[in-house]
């Protein structure tokens, strides 16, 4: 109490810098507080090489998934500034849409089949999730977003919220409020054991797929014209227009690539974890979008950083830290809190212009 | 500008976390404003009366959303159907029951809100639920207050019922003896000494995850570690790699049917958990944990909190329920019995204190229903026969233990096979 009125009187004099080396104080502090604490317990629980290379693969097929439905919402962060919050459903939308596509596929036999015809299958499963992500995105994007393109930032915010509350408890009515659980056919069932380190198939599938997706995105948007045209309306949509971009069109086609990675996670979430329902898009939706902030949202690199650095913190922080696993979702927000305090535009910053800023 | 931005959306994350909290908007402060005044009225008459012509209304409350939809629906349809057959018998002094069912949710504040809707009504007469025991919590305070009496055909916390609630009965077992009778199973039958203890937070599971802890303890047996879930996660192998570091013997779960079936598979994929043994409870005893485990539910051990079901009395429900719903009972969940038991047990007491007054109306007296309902004895019930004791437990019956083999659950121990 007695250091209040002398901060505060500091604060008057010389607000901005003495405020500015108290958090860079406390930053510090907090930084040297965990290094301490994953010290002290690394030591006393001696868990062996095995155990932490097992976590941090488990935080890697997380991170992947993160990263899928983070560069969603930072592709349109990155074109629209607004944050599109009903992303998480839609890469739910996939998931549902898989589960139903999979039943399709196992009610012909094709599941059982020699390993080709379950590849395809499995692909092609993976490719109607995303088209109906892709479709629910679109569809967002023009009812939903476009008639309030020009209202202030706040607006369509509040339209993605009721967006997503709308498609959460339209899937709730429509298919029920019970889970579904998808039946991995053998072909992925099981998985790798390297020692005392065991890979499931449907991880490392996770993992694999998540980064060639994240390379076709890169390709698509260092690459193509459509690229181009993408970067030249997040640059200045105006001016873009005035060089004869289609603007619409670019937003358009961002949605449909955001939705098309978010419902691709969605449908190989549903394999891995095998149960998907109408909230199963909401946390891991609220955990990308940390993850899309921890790495600068409109940032892309970033976003995929960002969610492995949150998908191994969540897997690794409750056993290096010490404290029950229950509090994983406890570390990953704090994190974010931690994130807006010291860096708020991210680890890797925002890399757009300070214009749209 | 992206700063602010950035605190509005921190803002939102915390928004949106509440409201995932809450669920429900929380219509609960008008009831609450309402609730002095009705109480109010009450305590002039503490009567229910109920105009010729009326209806006798008894509150549900029911889990037909959150994490076991599919049981709360089958308790839902048993007292629907313990409905049906009061009427058919004529119902009471010519007045009909209705069931007005609410959806508890399975959760707290849920709970809560269907306990002030109850409590604003003046012609609820009794409740049966909740379905959860954490729902229940939500509704005893309220409905102590209202002075309405309700029986849970479900809720097993110990707490449920206490001296200090003489509206709270249960024709539920209480987890006491659960978590007892699990921790003997696991110690004595499969004589294992190690268990890693894993709950999902409930009010139900983390309590009944104690019960068991405590009890494995005192037993001689070593509990590795006890760590908790949330309801609704689906990934749990960083959890069962850190409960797998220290190799235990068996794990067992507090919790209901999603989680404990994918913590069954994913144990399969954990290094040094692939032979251990998994138990979980009677919130896991369903055909939906069956689905979520798939093949790794083979071999594993659940307990259930059985009625001392009287075989002829069953079939009988089976069929009106398999002719009514068009599924057998057993495929929604385990507890259709219990409440069929706890409507029929409601509509005892209430015959048992109603009369019908000279202008032909049925008059309930409130503080002679409550208890009514603790002096119920020799009750015959799907579930066996029913005696209530002071403190509002009502079960008949035994905790049971099931092995799943060739994918269906089969008893290896426990009441009915002493």
């Amino acid at each position: 109490m007695t250091s209040s009125p002398v901060k505060a009187q500091a604060a008057g004099t010389d607000g901005r810098a003495a405020l500015k080396q108290f958090t860079r104080a406390l930053g510090v502090a907090i930084v040297l507080l965990v290094i301490w604490r994953v010290t002290t317990v690394g030591l006393a629980e001696g868990y062996p090489v095995s155990f932490w290379i097992s976590q941090a693969l488990n935080g890697l097929v997380l991170g992947g998934v993160y990263a899928l439905v983070a560069l969603g919402y930072t592709l349109v962060y990155g074109i629209l500034f607004m944050i599109n919050f009903a992303h998480g459903e839609v890469m739910m939308i996939g998931g549902i849409t898989g589960f139903f596509a999979l039943q399709f596929a196992q009610a012909r036999g094709w599941m059982e089949g020699p390993w080709p015809v379950v590849v395809v299958a499995l692909l092609l499963i993976m490719f109607v999730g995303m088209a109906a992500s892709v479709v629910i995105g679109v569809t967002l994007e023009r009812l939903a977003y476009r008639p309030l393109r020009q209202a202030p930032r706040l607006v369509p915010l509040i339209s993605a919220i009721g967006a997503s509350l709308f498609l959460q408890y339209s899937v709730l009515l429509i298919f029920g409020v019970s889970p579904h659980s998808y039946r991995k056919p053998a072909l992925i069932s099981g998985g790798l054991r390297l020692g005392d380190v065991f890979i499931p198939y449907t991880g490392a599938i996770i993992f694999v797929t998540s980064i060639l997706l994240m390379l076709a995105l890169f390709f698509i948007i260092q690459r193509t014209k459509l690229g181009r045209a993408m970067r030249a309306v997040a640059e200045d949509r105006s001016t873009a227009s005035l060089m004869g971009v289609d603007v619409n069109a670019v937003i358009v086609v961002t949605f449909m690539l955001g939705s098309a990675l978010a419902g691709a996670a969605g449908v190989m979430l549903g394999f891995h974890n095998t149960v998907v329902k109408f909230n199963s898009g909401f946390i891991p939706g609220l955990k990308a979008f940390t993850a899309a902030v921890l790495g600068g949202i409109g940032n892309i690199p970033g976003a995929m950083f960002g969610a492995l650095i949150l998908g191994l913190i969540e897997a690794i922080g409750p056993s290096a830290l010490g404290i029950p696993t229950e509090y994983k979702d406890v570390i990953a927000f704090t994190l974010l809190v931690l994130i807006l305090i010291f860096r708020p535009t991210g680890l890797f910053g925002e890399v757009l212009s300070e214009k749209k800023a | 500008m992206a700063k602010r931005l950035a605190i509005v959306s921190l803002f939102l994350v915390a928004a949106l976390m509440l409201a995932a909290c809450a669920a429900a908007p929380p219509a609960a402060e008008a009831p609450a404003e309402e609730a002095p005044m009705e109480e109010a009225a009450a305590d002039m008459s503490g009567k229910v009366v109920i105009a010729s012509g009326s209806m006798i209304r008894i509150g549900g409350s029911f889990a037909l959303t959150g994490p076991i939809p599919d049981p709360g629906l089958n308790i839902r349809h048993g007292a629907e159907l313990a409905v049906d057959d009061l009427n058919a018998m004529g119902g009471l002094e010519g007045f009909m029951f209705e069931l007005v069912a609410e959806d508890g949710a399975c959760d707290g504040t849920q709970g809560t809100n269907v306990g002030n809707k109850f409590a604003a009504d003046e012609t609820i007469v009794a409740v049966t639920g909740g379905t959860c025991s954490g729902e229940t919590f939500g509704l005893v305070p309220i409905l102590q207050e209202a002075r309405i009496p309700f029986v849970s055909p479900s809720a097993t916390n110990p707490d449920i019922t206490s001296a200090d609630c003489d509206v709270c009965n249960r024709v539920a077992l209480s987890d006491a003896l659960q978590g007892a009778t699990d921790a003997a199973f696991v110690v004595s039958d499969l004589g294992i000494t190690t268990v890693a203890v894993v709950h999902d937070n409930s009010d139900y599971g983390k309590g009944l995850a104690e019960i068991f802890q405590n009890n494995v303890m005192e037993m001689g047996g070593e509990v590795t570690g006890f760590e908790g879930v949330q309801v609704g996660d689906t990934d749990f192998r960083a959890l069962l790699a850190k409960v797998g570091a220290d190799g235990p013997q068996a794990i067992f779960f507090g919790g209901y049917s999603t989680e404990a079936g994918l913590i069954a598979q994913q144990m399969t994929e954990t290094p040094g958990l692939e032979e251990t043994a998994f138990m979980s409870v009677d919130g896991a005893y369903t055909k939906q944990y069956l689905e979520a485990a798939g093949d790794a539910s083979e071999g594993t051990y659940i307990s259930f909190v059985a009625g001392a079901d009287s075989e002829e009395m069953n079939a009988e429900f089976d069929a009106k329920y398999m002719e009514k719903y068009g599924v057998s009972p057993d495929d929604l969940g385990p507890f259709h019995s219990q409440s069929y038991d706890s409507v029929k047990l409601l509509a005892a007491a209430i015959a048992a204190v109603a009369s019908v007054d000279d202008s032909g109306n049925l008059v309930i007296d409130r503080e002679e229903l409550i208890s009514a309902i603790r002096s119920v004895d020799a009750f015959e019930g799907l579930t066996g026969t029913i005696k209530c004791d002071s403190m509002g437990e009502c079960g008949a019956g035994g905790v049971q233990i099931f092995q799943v083999m060739d994918g269906d659950f089969s008893q290896v121990s426990g009441f009915g096979m002493e």
